[in-house]
């Protein structure tokens, strides 16, 4: 069951898992790091740590490039502010065994038109073929160039930080902020990192869907490889729905069961879903939901579950895809 | 509230050859181009374009208003589509610039030869010539013999350094322009903070600290001569285009020169130096009180640049030459050609490489400047200008803002307010004959209050993109956009005290 699981899982990058950190310099950044590294330890995933810088834009700054005072700084040895929080980002994964000295490392770098700089890029890949990879990116913005990356990479699993940069400055009036821009468009599964901690466990909601009983077997998966404990909750609008509730909840017991998965706790609430789910969350470290499946006009005038919970949750929450 | 479309699993599933291959091996053969999201999210990327199109043509199918003629009102009615587009950004900028173009001739029937004479002015030639000028200055790598003269003048306080800093950003930018010496300063800047910790999150005030020194030192400077910015430039221009009258000797006040203007500015920009440096010590308390770690090393660094070459006072010399142009030739021979002439010299000298300045200087934002002012000049020709300074006044007069200090303040807010969301030069570029108009219509001087409105839009200090000084220094990693707000009222407070206090007090004894 498990063989079977891993290869839908993973088929579109031949075979391997792999995670898409991004990195901004916050400590949130880092928290999902540290996930990331969990999570791929147990199942060999490969880890790219990604920074996003926005273009720079001339028209701004009176005429003059920005370009011309960024290859001044070059020039005076100092690094771009990404490379720092990319290395920084390195040395945690160090530190915690996931990278070894032994890895190979490999440079490598693509020109961008408009910047002197481009994209730069550093693999390190061991003995088994694991690869971190550290990535330094030019795009127009921060949400655009997480997606791209999606496109030229095939990622599995995004990782984005609530934090507050990733709002992005004075455009933030007019643009969506980038965390819930990448959810919305990203093909993937994708985190949304809120003071994420690696032991608490992942909470899996569910309401009987088909959709919703793919994210319990394929986080299921995801989370006992890195022996995350696994609680399930389904929440029914009302009394009587309590007990359909109760039937979700069994059957995604008994998937898991067969999947050789204990579930630790169960919960069955009565209420509004998304205040519910947001009130069971913090016990844990990870709230788990299916995507909707929602076009964009459905969703901007009947809202999802989903997309509430992400946005006003205290905790992280994984939207699976 | 984004629309999604089913062709997002289309993406997923297409196994193209090329988002197979690993990134760096494609990258290698082809230049990436920096892409905007694929087809679905079109319309609503560019929504803003759409919207901006629906207000112009909802504004031309209304009855105009009185006192105003058809062609103002196109023109009133290009203006407000350009702003929208402006802040909003659907459209890559200088595509503004180009629309203004087509709306003149097409919209207003203006002659094509006429649309392309206002696109070009003096004023123009002058922002191409300093932008030139700046890239050239840039690449001569002054910037270590700056910081070695500056930290052996400060020594090692962080006040100390931090009004320093401040002070020679302040000078050099009052001649040479905000974007040359932000460029130029902020390496010496952000080497100061690492050298003191390589943590970001240890000297977070620090560098707070010295890089808004860096780029309110030359914000407040741009205003101190006619040569720190492009929109005293422009303000100069419009005086002349406006008032002035070879055959009327009592118009000839209209002709600004450069040491007139820095007789009225620069002793408001000196005024303000200081309160830079009070304002943001108090805003963000540093870490360190003492650099000295940092400046030993800085020292070191500087010193291994060894002597001053004759290239290095070659570019010295020839940009005293321009200065002196500026200061002594400017009124019989024009700015603009001054500035071209300094960027002849760089370039015949072999100082500068024209694939230094080509990529430097981004020419759209002349395109822009070109447009702007043509904007301009029709809003005076139309009678807009005149439409909304009476309206502009008519509001004003209930609150007794419709003369003196107060419309002086009135003007002043109006423009801190345009500059914010834009470039200041587009802003005095638009404002200019709205406001000299207004001052006509108040029987107010003209000059007083181009002045404050030339001034005044230096105050952008609450946005990253407000200045070009503070784009530049954002971009350096250290800074957000919260900070700007933290500590940028408090100096727009500050600077707009000064700048009416000397419009009180000080320039009558120059006799307005």
């Amino acid at each position: 069951m498990n063989e079977k699981q891993s290869t839908t899982m993973s088929e579109d990058t031949e075979g391997r898992f792999r995670i898409l950190v991004c990195i901004d310099g916050s400590d949130e950044s880092y928290r999902g790091l540290k996930y990331a590294a969990k999570l791929g330890s147990g199942i060999d995933a490969d880890i790219v740590l990604l920074y996003v810088r926005p273009i720079d834009q001339g028209l701004r700054s009176g005429g003059l490039q920005v370009d011309v005072a960024r290859s001044n700084l070059l020039d005076w040895g100092l690094e771009l502010p990404g490379i720092k929080y990319l290395k920084k980002g390195r040395d945690l994964l160090v530190e915690m065994g996931v990278l070894g000295d032994d890895w190979e490392e490999q440079h490598s770098h693509s020109d961008v038109s408009g910047t002197t700089l481009g994209d730069n890029k550093i693999d390190y890949i061991s003995k088994n073929g694991n690869k971190v990879v550290l990535k330094l990116k030019v795009a127009t913005d921060i949400a655009s160039g997480v997606l791209d990356q999606w496109e030229i990479g095939k990622y599995d699993l995004i990782i984005v930080g609530a934090s507050s940069r990733w709002k992005g400055g004075f455009k933030g009036f007019w643009d969506p902020a980038v965390a819930e821009k990448i959810v919305v468009h990203a093909p993937c599964s994708v985190i949304i990192a809120r003071d994420l901690e690696v032991g608490s466990g992942h909470l899996i909601c569910t309401d009987g869907s088909e959709a919703a009983m793919h994210t319990v077997r394929s986080d299921a998966y995801l989370a006992s490889r890195c022996k995350c404990p696994i609680s399930l909750i389904s929440v029914s609008h009302d009394i009587e729905g309590e007990a359909e509730a109760k039937a979700n909840v069994e059957d995604a017991r008994k998937e898991l069961k067969s999947m050789g998965i204990d579930v630790v706790d169960a919960i069955t609430k009565v209420g509004n879903p998304v205040d519910e789910i947001i009130e069971a969350g913090p016990d844990y470290s990870l709230i788990v939901m299916a995507d909707s499946g929602k076009s964009g006009i459905e969703r901007f005038f009947m809202g999802s579950v989903a997309f509430k919970v992400m946005e006003n949750a205290h905790n992280s929450v994984m939207i699976v895809r | 509230m984004i629309k999604k479309f089913g062709s997002v699993d289309k993406i997923t599933k297409v196994p193209s050859a090329i988002s197979r291959a690993v990134p760096g091996t494609i990258g290698k053969a082809v230049p990436r181009v920096l892409k905007k999201r694929s087809s679905y999210l079109y319309f609503w990327q560019k929504r803003w374009f759409f919207i901006s199109l629906a207000v112009g043509w909802g504004l031309l199918s209304m009855p105009v208003p009185d006192g105003l003629t058809q062609q103002g009102m196109i023109i009133l009615t290009m203006s407000v589509v350009a702003t929208i587009l402006f802040v909003t950004e659907p459209v890559p900028l200088p595509t503004v610039a180009l629309m203004i173009i087509v709306g003149q001739v097409f919209l207003m029937g203006i002659d094509s030869k006429e649309v392309a004479k206002s696109m070009m002015s003096d004023s123009v030639l002058f922002i191409m010539g300093s932008l030139m000028l700046a890239v050239a200055v840039v690449k001569q790598k002054l910037d270590t013999r700056i910081a070695w003269l500056l930290v052996r003048v400060t020594g090692t306080s962080t006040a100390r350094i931090a009004f320093g800093i401040s002070f020679v950003s302040g000078i050099l930018a009052s001649f040479v322009g905000e974007h040359t010496v932000a460029a130029m300063m902020l390496p010496v800047g952000i080497t100061l903070i690492q050298l003191t910790s390589d943590d970001p999150k240890k000297v977070r005030n620090l560098a707070a600290v010295i890089l808004f020194s860096i780029s309110y030192g030359c914000s407040v400077a741009g205003i101190g001569t006619p040569s720190g910015g492009a929109r005293n430039a422009i303000m100069i221009g419009y005086w002349k285009e406006f008032f002035y009258n070879p055959t009327n000797p009592e118009t000839f006040i209209y002709l600004i020169d450069y040491v007139h203007w820095m007789m009225y500015a620069y002793p408001l920009f000196l005024i303000q130096l200081p309160f830079v440096t009070l304002i943001l010590l108090f805003t963000f308390k540093p870490e360190y009180r003492n650099l000295s770690r940092a400046v030993v090393k800085l020292r070191h660094k500087v010193e291994e640049q060894g002597k001053m070459k004759i290239g290095d006072w070659a570019a010295i010399v020839i940009f005293f030459v321009t200065l002196l142009g500026w200061i002594f030739a400017s009124s019989d021979y024009g700015m603009g050609t001054i500035a071209i002439f300094g960027a002849v010299i760089f370039l015949a000298s072999g100082l500068v490489k024209w694939t230094d300045i080509n990529s430097g200087v981004n020419w759209g934002v002349v395109l822009l400047y070109g447009a702007a002012i043509s904007l301009g000049l029709q809003m005076m020709e139309t009678g807009a200008a005149i439409w909304i300074a009476e309206h502009f006044l008519a509001i004003l007069s209930p609150l007794g803002a419709d003369s003196g200090i107060g419309l002086w303040a009135a003007v002043s807010a109006l423009t801190t307010l345009v500059t914010n969301t834009m470039s200041n030069g587009a802003a005095v570029a638009v404002l200019g004959p709205i406001v000299l108009k207004l001052a006509v219509a108040a029987e107010e001087s003209p000059i007083v209050i181009g002045y404050i409105t030339a001034i005044s839009s230096a105050f952008a200090y609450l946005t990253v993109v407000g200045t070009p000084a503070s784009t530049i220094v954002y971009a350096s990693g250290y800074l957000k956009t919260t900070d700007f707000l933290k500590v940028g009222w408090k100096m727009a407070v500050a600077s707009t005290i000064i700048m009416l206090l000397g419009a009180y007090v000080y320039w009558p004894l120059l006799g307005v």
